[in-house]
């Protein structure tokens, strides 16, 4: 017999007992045990996203100098104008990069309120994110428009694309139609594709930390 | 070893419980715990720096080890909602029946269905923390504290019922 629905169930009466049995089956950490914690690796988000931001200031100090020598030793006036754009929008790209970084270790480094710190969280990684975005679709119009009009507009033919235009035997009407109508596709396909991979990565953990944020209204 | 890890890891011996405490309550298996207590530890070091010594050591620590549990997520369905005190590994074994033993693990579980805002209420107010320390380590006023903490103790009641009724 339990007699249950007398029993007192208040967390007071119990405060004591819940203390210990948190405590249950916790080994007892040394000092060595926790120097050699430290040396390890966070697994957090706001670390992932370090890692994230440092390889894309990594791949565009690896694209700016290639993009802009491209630039300067190609023989097409295309090319030129395509790889130098390119590698100059990726310097104020790098900038941004660097600004996120630093926002996101002063983030990392301070003790904030739970409320606060949600609410920095949450900013941070929709900054990021936005930033991310913007960065992937600011590239769309170089990538496609841009290409497209310098490459019709270029007055020293391309063999290779020669060929290809004639061995197909397509007429003109339909090779710019097909290429408006792919790039159309690349286009819309890039930004649902973008969209659903931020999505993807950040998107339901920033929803949940809404949740979570929404729970401390002030009543 | 520089002067300051050193501080630091004295500091944080001393004040591992705090550490345990917030990875049992928040994590539901083990490999899961070693894991939070690691980002623990290294999100502490990360921000000792900051650390002034104007607060405790240990309300510092609860702060970030709350921060830290509070935004750890696992991918896995580890974390799923427990939805008997039989699911619990800790609590599978030796059930007495009609003890405060018994008591103690049907609160115990309800505790660990709270959302996990709640529980850093809960797990503060255990440490006999006032609420308006408790504010200041939340980030919501002393009155919000005080009434989200009165609704907290009636859920906590009525599930404590429930899960005793089951064991």
């Amino acid at each position: 017999m339990k007699g249950s629905k007398s029993i007192t169930m208040e967390l007071d009466d119990l405060k004591g007992l819940i203390n210990q049995k948190l405590m249950e089956g916790s080994p007892k950490m040394t000092e060595g045990n926790f120097t050699e914690l430290l040396k390890g690796e966070a697994s957090s988000v706001i670390s992932k996203i370090k890692k994230s931001l440092w390889f894309e200031i990594a791949c565009c100090a690896l694209v700016v100098p290639l993009f802009i020598g491209i630039a300067f030793f190609s023989s097409y006036s295309s090319m030129k104008i395509y790889f130098g754009l390119f590698g100059v929008i990726f310097i104020p790209f790098t900038l941004i990069f660097f600004y996120l970084l630093r926002k996101i270790n002063e983030f990392d480094q301070s003790v904030l309120p739970i409320k606060q710190n949600l609410h920095q969280l949450i900013k941070m990684l929709e900054d990021f994110t936005h930033r991310y975005f913007q960065f992937n679709m600011a590239l769309l119009p170089i990538c496609f428009l841009f290409a497209l009009f310098l490459g019709y507009n270029e007055k020293e033919p391309i063999a290779v694309l020669d060929n290809l235009y004639s061995k197909l035997k397509v007429t003109k009407s339909i090779y710019i139609g097909f290429i408006i109508g792919y790039c159309i596709a690349m286009v819309v396909g890039l930004i649902y594709l973008t969209k659903w991979y931020i999505r993807k990565l950040y998107g339901k953990y920033i929803e949940q930390l809404k949740l979570l944020l929404a729970e401390l209204k002030e009543d | 070893m520089g002067k300051t890890e050193k501080d630091f890891i004295e500091l944080l011996n001393q004040n591992q419980k705090i550490i345990h405490k917030v990875c049992n309550l928040y994590m539901n298996w083990q490999e899961d715990k070693e894991d939070l207590f690691q980002e623990i530890t290294l999100q502490a070091w990360k921000a000792f720096n900051q650390f002034r010594g104007d607060a405790k050591f240990s309300t510092w620590l609860y702060r970030v080890a709350l921060n830290t549990a509070i935004t750890f997520f696992r991918k896995d369905k580890k974390n799923a909602f427990i939805a008997t005190v039989s699911d619990i590994p800790e609590l599978a074994i030796h059930l007495e029946r009609d003890s405060i033993e018994d008591k103690t693990k049907a609160m115990y579980q309800a505790i660990a269905e709270l959302s996990k805002i709640d529980k850093a209420i809960v797990m503060l107010y255990l440490e006999d923390y006032s609420y308006a320390e408790i504010s200041e380590i939340i980030g919501i006023t002393a009155n919000n504290i005080a009434v989200k903490m009165n609704r907290i103790k009636v859920k906590l009641r009525e599930a404590t019922l429930k899960n005793f009724e089951r064991i």
